[in-house]
């Protein structure tokens, strides 16, 4: 009975208020927010008085002249940023070579000659060789970087500029159906993707916020730098004479990563256009006033928000990544490891793409971290093509200090400069590493657009291999044959 | 020489599939969604709605009127009509048509759906306002009641779509039709819009790029025969009498009008001062919560300050802060009282 009466009360107010709804008429909601915002606003203007802050506007007012006039604003930044990623690769290189040689060369002995003298071969293996050699690597390859990058962007973002950069660049942005903030989760994209993620918070627009997340990973991350250096100097720089090598190789680096930014405004239209169309979308960027920047503040929440969380999880998927890769090469049926076996099952597939089945399988069993993608693709071509004298052994991830032995390595496994070129632009175009994938879920809690940011840059990868190899197999008929 | 040649063609045919299928409106998953359309309960409840609105509106209709409304022919209408009238949800009189209680509470339950439909499009979503209706009218027959109320719920009760129609309530009631077309208005008379018919669609395009919504204030100065001359919030409007009966207003006796004409945003040049007027109510949703919570209310003034590299987004000062505004939305905000102001003192 009370139950009755209540839903019948329920429905009467509701009622009631229709009525009143459509006697007062359309515009009431936006009447009162107006009324409520005079109100503040006339009593701000009797009791707040504003003659402090005239001066320092004034400064900010002739800064924000410069940087964002139309003949100064872009030489600015793109000088801004290129010293940052200069300062972040030249200044990470020798703190990643300490922690390679300490963890990797120096530990990894004394820890694996530990665990054999107690433990069975195979846990040893697993454990040392799998699980610490993984951890190890993403660790040195991945902390100085980050730990450069991220401090030094989280400054010029307190001092201030970023905002600027997004008020400079939103045009370009918006032709693509993106937000200007994108320019920044993309640079922040050039560090680590999984940050890059993270950083799309800014955007609070729905649907530019899951563009700007979806088309991160077209942002070469610094687990990618290196591949690419690497692969570039050997078979694009080793086509001219030295001296020129490294200015083509450089070229073709740079020339990758422009490729990558073309991809994230092409796939933000086409995104934009179809998929997300319906989805909420609203445009709003502050200017906030010049500052100067905390440095200790910044430092600390950079490196413990920023650094520490990414490479923690990081970490997190690579141990158990790295326990796969020790056991794939190891465990054998038939004569034969499971590596061997999906690599020859394999080769036929990835030679119509222009790669091979090493690489495939690298970019499967190293999903967790694009870092040990490399040292993974030594390790299994050596453990292949059955070379002695290099390497450690199977499921021992290795990478060479000299270029030309990891280059004779990558020769005996059948590379070819179309091999090469095809890794470079498949480093670019594949799935995010699980860390990203993680985090991207974690930032859309949709298991939908996860989907789509992993699968929709392998699927393009594998198309534009596909063109290069087939193209490059017509042309070079005429040469080869 | 042949395989990469075979290879390329499968590869490009590959990928024209790809493109064919996914393509947003052209491609086949696109066209398969629309073909599910056409079935015959759409058209039953699509014939219900229109007579509904004629009685609405009080006008008298007839077969031909309704199969041209459909865009199907006479004969087809006929079935449907024997039809609805087996099923007991109209009746006939000579050769007028009207809707039982049945019929009228069953297209109030659509009338329903699709406004709440549209008013979520509005307010929720980042669809066009050219496709609010379209998209309604697709939803309206797969939308369930319960679903709808839900929807409603979850938006507050909305009472009106955003073309300004009410929108019936749970127990199908709706309030009396009150308005009259603009071209019915004397000159002199002061009247506010309360909606814009959104059929046929090429009208309401033509009226939307006039910049005419529901909520302005209209002064009709003229009306002479194929002319209608009137100020929409100040400024001044030509249209032909079909193109003005789209047009549907309320008498307001008492109101003065407005005198002066509205300037958009996006004309404000950098160190330009101006008055807000209002925001367009094309801008809702998000966008329009947006742009309120930076201070863009009627009343407020608004300083234009710099110009970005690339020119789009300009910054604009506001209550002490700097915010950047795209051109496409400075085009939805109106402003009057431009004055060119020395930046100092207006710091």
């Amino acid at each position: 009975m009370m139950e009755q009466n209540k839903t019948k009360n329920t429905e009467e107010i509701l009622g009631m208020a229709n009525n009143l709804k459509w006697e007062l008429g359309m515009g009431i909601h936006d009447k009162i927010v107006s009324s409520l915002y005079a109100d503040a606003a006339q009593i701000a203007r009797k009791t707040v008085s504003m003659d402090g802050d005239k001066p320092a506007f004034s400064l900010d007012r002739k800064i924000d002249k410069i940087v964002t006039s139309r003949w100064s604003g872009f030489p600015i930044m793109f000088v801004l940023l290129a010293v940052v990623f200069w300062v972040t690769i030249s200044g990470a290189n020798y703190p990643s070579g300490l922690l390679a040689s300490l963890l990797v060369d120096t530990l990894h002995p004394i820890l694996k000659s530990g665990a054999d003298s107690f433990m069975p071969w195979w846990l040893s293996g697993l454990l040392i060789d799998g699980a610490y050699l993984a951890m190890a690597w993403v660790i040195s390859v991945m902390l100085p970087p980050m730990a450069i990058f991220f401090p030094l962007f989280t400054l010029l973002e307190d001092l201030g500029y970023l905002p600027r950069v997004a008020f400079n660049m939103d045009s370009l942005f918006r032709k693509a159906g993106a937000h200007g903030k994108q320019a920044l989760t993309m640079s922040m994209g050039f560090g680590c993707n999984a940050a890059g993620v993270i950083a799309a918070r800014v955007i609070d627009s729905p649907r530019e916020r899951l563009i700007a997340i979806i088309t991160n990973n077209f942002s070469l991350c610094n687990g990618r730098w290196p591949t690419q250096i690497l692969i570039a100097t050997i078979f694009i720089g080793g086509m001219v004479s030295p001296f020129w090598a490294g200015l083509v190789s450089t070229g073709a680096v740079v020339g990758i990563a422009v490729l990558g930014i073309a991809f994230s405004l092409i796939v933000s239209w086409g995104l934009s256009r179809s998929v997300l169309k319906g989805e909420a979308s609203t445009f709003s960027l502050e200017l906030p006033p010049y500052r100067p920047p905390r440095v200790l503040q910044t430092l600390y929440t950079s490196l413990i928000d920023r650094t520490l969380f990414v490479l923690w999880r990081a970490v997190v998927f690579a141990v158990p990544a790295g326990m796969v890769i020790w056991l794939v090469s190891n465990i054998h049926i038939g004569g034969l490891s499971l590596a061997e076996h999906f690599i020859d099952w394999s080769n036929p597939f990835a030679v119509v793409f222009g790669l091979n089945g090493v690489i495939l399988l690298a970019y499967i069993i190293a999903i967790p971290a694009n870092e040990i993608v490399i040292p993974t693709i030594l390790m299994l071509t050596v453990l292949v093509t059955g070379m002695s004298g290099v390497g450690e052994g199977s499921g021992v991830m290795f990478e060479l200090d000299s270029i030309t032995s990891t280059e004779s390595i990558l020769r005996a496994g059948g590379w070819t400069l179309l091999t090469g070129i095809n890794l470079m632009l498949f480093s670019l175009l594949h799935n995010p590493c699980s860390t990203t994938i993680y985090t991207i879920y974690k930032e859309t809690k949709s298991a939908k657009w996860t989907l789509i940011a992993t699968l929709l840059p392998i699927v393009l990868g594998f198309v534009v291999c596909f063109f290069t190899a087939q193209l490059w197999y017509l042309f070079a008929w005429g040469f080869e044959f | 020489m042949e395989q990469p040649v075979l290879a390329l063609v499968l590869g490009l045919v590959a990928v024209g599939i790809l493109i064919w299928v996914f393509w947003p409106k052209k491609g086949l998953l696109a066209r398969l969604g629309k073909v599910r359309m056409s079935s015959q309960r759409v058209l039953l409840e699509d014939t219900l709605k229109y007579l509904f609105d004629c009685e609405y509106k009080g006008i008298a209709c007839n077969l031909n009127s309704a199969a041209g409304n459909l865009n199907i022919s006479a004969d087809q209408m006929a079935k449907l009509m024997a039809h609805l009238k087996d099923m007991g949800l109209v009746v006939f009189e000579g050769h007028n048509i009207h809707l039982t209680d049945t019929g009228k509470s069953y297209a109030l339950r659509i009338v329903r759906v699709h406004r709440i439909w549209e008013r979520f499009l509005a307010d929720e979503t980042g669809v066009q306002h050219m496709d609010w209706h379209g998209e309604a009218d697709i939803q309206e027959h797969q939308l369930s009641l319960e679903e709808a109320n839900r929807i409603a719920a979850r938006m507050g009760n909305p009472a009106f779509d955003p073309h300004g129609d009410p929108i019936p309530s749970t127990e199908g009631e709706i309030p009396p039709f009150l308005g009259r077309p603009l071209s019915s208005l004397k000159e002199g008379e002061v009247a506010q819009i309360v909606h814009i018919e959104d059929e046929p669609h090429y009208i309401f395009e033509q009226l939307s790029a006039l910049g005419l919504y529901p909520g302005m204030q209209v002064y009709q100065l003229d009306v002479q025969q194929g002319k209608i001359t009137f100020a929409a919030d100040g400024n001044e409007c030509v249209l032909t009498p079909l193109f003005a009966s789209a047009i549907t207003v309320q008498p307001l006796p008492k109101a003065e009008p407005i005198q002066e004409g509205y300037q958009r945003l996006s004309e404000l040049q950098p160190d330009e001062t101006a008055n807000i007027v209002g925001i367009s109510s094309y801008c809702r949703g998000l966008q329009r919560r947006r742009l309120m919570d930076f201070g863009i209310v009627p009343g407020n003034s608004i300083t234009a300050e710099l110009r970005s590299a690339s020119g789009d987004p300009v910054g604009y000062r506001i209550l002490g802060t700097t915010i950047a505004i795209r051109k496409d939305q400075a085009n939805l905000i109106f402003i009057n009282n431009i004055k060119k102001e020395q930046h100092e003192q207006s710091a």
